[in-house]
């Protein structure tokens, strides 16, 4: 499967970004140029491949029933740009751009960037085992991303985006401000400097584990039994994250792939309930309105908090009544 | 069922040239692994894991050791040219093309994501002088007495040339969009500008501009063929190789290959061995007929290393 997919990308790199970046002159980057197409043509199949999964799933088991789906369209379209277009160009850009600033400013000062190999040399060879310890680590970091998201009240407002979908599905996972994911990017990119990162080095793991993310969200009674459950994150253990009594500064059950995190710091919930997911606190333009107003209303909210101008106030309102 | 002694004796029977003894080493950029190729079975019998992102090699001057550089993974790697047996790691600064003076003083290394050309002292490897470059320091050819380094300047369509014994930067100037190769030639120096269709031919001594010569979209690296009589122009956009006569420079053949050709080296047969980079394959040319085979390898394959004493065991 590997060859087929990095064929395809292959393809789109000769055939379509390689003459653009000649016509806009900006050949300088074709080296670069390859990662996005690996991006694309990985997000293109991660999501037929959660369709494919999801969508029956969803079918053959629900926790709720819909009668009108449209709330769920535009997150398709945040699936879209998230995982095929816009975004991860703009990662790739901005992230090689940040990476390179710092590491050549860290570099200049004595500082070679480590990485998890040059510390535990015997994972070269042992590919498997090295992105199992890559997605350890940074799962432990996404772990206390999200948590302080729901800490600050300006970092939620933003993140109230992903919460206020009442209708969540397997669609939902990229469902996110753009500020929010930014501010996601800039912290992956701090963890790098630390551990170093294989961005595509084994991207057959990172579609598993974004499919997996994705299948977390999506509205189908699945639990993974209880060992299962304490191994790796089912759509159940998310659900509780979602709920809306979870909504907000207090919430439970932060991780995205495996619970330990939660777990460790007492912030799991294995109830085996299945809750009714959004947050009351939000405006219903991030529930139900379109793209551009969810993050319009979300960024508002969020200066508001800032500059202490009632962003608060207008959740505790809304709570009530 | 295939059988065995029919396999033996087709074998056997396959003209001399196809079963040229050596191995290859490919560096695969986007796969972080050296990937090792038998030249008479043309298959890939091994791989290496590297840290990240393998470019570009360079040897020693004695022979002892090949230099393979690892941009993200800040260092270089240094392998036995007959084994590829690993022998030592060197944490350098983001090593993407890199070469020793002629002379033997001194190891150039340019760090393209980094901005920056870093001179190393060529026995102890420490760091004699840094030169901020803006931007983008790419491809890199010496003098023949080794006082001189020509670099190409990526980012900003531009030439340096550094005085190695003064350590200093003695010119820079415009040459096209996006250079990439750079070779002195007859006195004249060649770049190949990857962001257009040419090479332009500079004055060593100035950088002055003399005159451009057309080959083909997305211009991108030159080769001088083992009998000094040809340099090869690999076309990233058109997907071609072009041979251009070393004294006229005037075009003598056009080779279209599909799926990139980036690097290459000649083997003693005649063959020509190309990187291509989207089809994550070698391409082993014969430049008399135009025809030409495949061999998969990893993705992304850039720099290639081909040595006919190399034994490419498991």
């Amino acid at each position: 499967m590997i060859p087929i997919l990095d064929s395809a990308a292959g393809w789109l790199q000769e055939t379509v970004l390689y003459p653009l970046l000649y016509a806009l002159d900006l050949m300088q980057w074709e080296d670069v140029s390859f990662g996005w197409a690996l991006f694309a043509v990985y997000g293109l199949v991660q999501v037929i491949v959660t369709f494919a999964v999801c969508l029956p799933l969803e079918r053959w088991r629900p926790v709720e029933t819909w009668p009108d789906q449209r709330a769920v369209l535009v997150d398709v379209l945040y699936t879209l740009i998230s995982r095929v277009g816009l975004l991860p160009l703009i990662t790739f850009v901005l992230f090689y751009k940040l990476q390179v600033a710092l590491d050549g400013f860290l570099t200049d000062h004595g500082w070679v960037p480590p990485t998890l190999e040059r510390i535990f040399p015997f994972l070269l060879g042992m590919p498997v085992l090295t992105f199992f310890l890559y997605a350890v680590i940074l799962d432990f970091s996404d772990y206390w991303r999200h948590r302080l998201s729901h800490v600050f009240n300006w970092w939620y407002s933003l993140h109230a985006v992903h919460h206020a979908q009442r209708q969540m599905t397997f669609w939902s996972d990229d469902r996110n401000h753009l500020l929010d994911d930014i501010i996601g990017f800039i912290w992956f990119t701090a963890v790098a400097l630390l551990i170093g990162i294989p961005p595509m080095q084994f991207p057959l793991l990172v579609l598993l584990l974004r499919f997996l993310e994705s299948l977390s969200h999506a509205n189908t009674r699945l639990s993974f039994g209880w060992l299962g459950e304490r191994l790796l994150i089912s759509p159940r253990f998310h659900r509780a994250h979602h709920g809306v009594t979870a909504a907000g500064l207090d919430s439970v059950n932060y991780g995205a792939i495996f619970p330990w995190w939660d777990m460790l710091f007492r912030t799991a919930d294995f109830s085996a309930e299945y809750v009714q997911t959004g947050d009351p606190t939000a405006e219903e333009a991030l529930a139900t309105g379109s793209y551009a107003a969810q993050q319009w209303v979300a960024l508002r909210r969020m200066v508001r908090d800032i500059f202490g101008r009632g962003g608060k106030e207008e959740r505790k309102k809304a709570v009530l009544f | 069922m295939r059988s065995p002694i029919l396999l033996l004796a087709l074998t056997l029977l396959l003209p001399a040239q196809a079963r040229a003894a050596g191995a290859v080493l490919v560096m695969n950029s986007s796969a972080a692994s050296l990937s090792v190729v038998d030249m008479a079975t043309q298959k890939e019998i091994r791989r290496i894991p590297v840290l990240r992102e393998p470019h570009h090699w360079t040897m020693e001057p004695d022979g002892a050791a090949l230099l393979v550089g690892d941009t993200v993974g800040n260092e270089i790697l240094f392998l036995d040219p007959v084994t590829f047996e690993l022998k030592r790691r060197l944490p350098i600064s983001d090593p993407y093309q890199l070469g020793f003076s002629p002379d033997r003083k001194y190891l150039v290394v340019n760090g393209i994501a980094r901005n920056q050309i870093d001179v190393y002292d060529a026995k102890t490897y420490t760091l004699v002088k840094r030169f901020p470059a803006s931007t983008m320091p790419s491809h890199l050819d010496f003098t023949p007495d080794g006082g001189t380094v020509f670099v190409t300047l990526q980012g900003t369509g531009k030439v340096t040339a550094i005085d190695l014994r003064k350590m200093e930067v003695i010119w820079t100037a415009p040459t096209g969009k996006a250079p990439a190769g750079v070779m002195l030639q007859n006195g004249k120096l060649l770049v190949a500008n990857m962001g257009e269709d040419n090479v332009s031919i500079l004055d060593p001594a100035t950088g002055k501009l003399l005159g451009r010569i057309t080959t083909g979209k997305g211009a991108h690296q030159l080769f001088r063929s083992p009998d000094g009589k040809l340099i090869y122009v690999n076309n990233r956009i058109d997907s071609t190789s072009v041979a251009l006569d070393a004294t006229t420079l005037a075009a003598k053949r056009t080779y279209k290959l599909p799926g990139g050709p980036d690097d290459m080296e000649f083997a003693p047969d005649g063959h020509i061995w190309f990187t291509m980079r989207f089809a994550h394959k070698l391409a082993v040319l014969d430049p008399a007929t135009g025809t030409f085979t495949t061999i998969d390898v990893g993705r992304s394959p850039h720099g290639i290393f081909l040595n006919p004493k190399a034994v490419a065991s498991k």
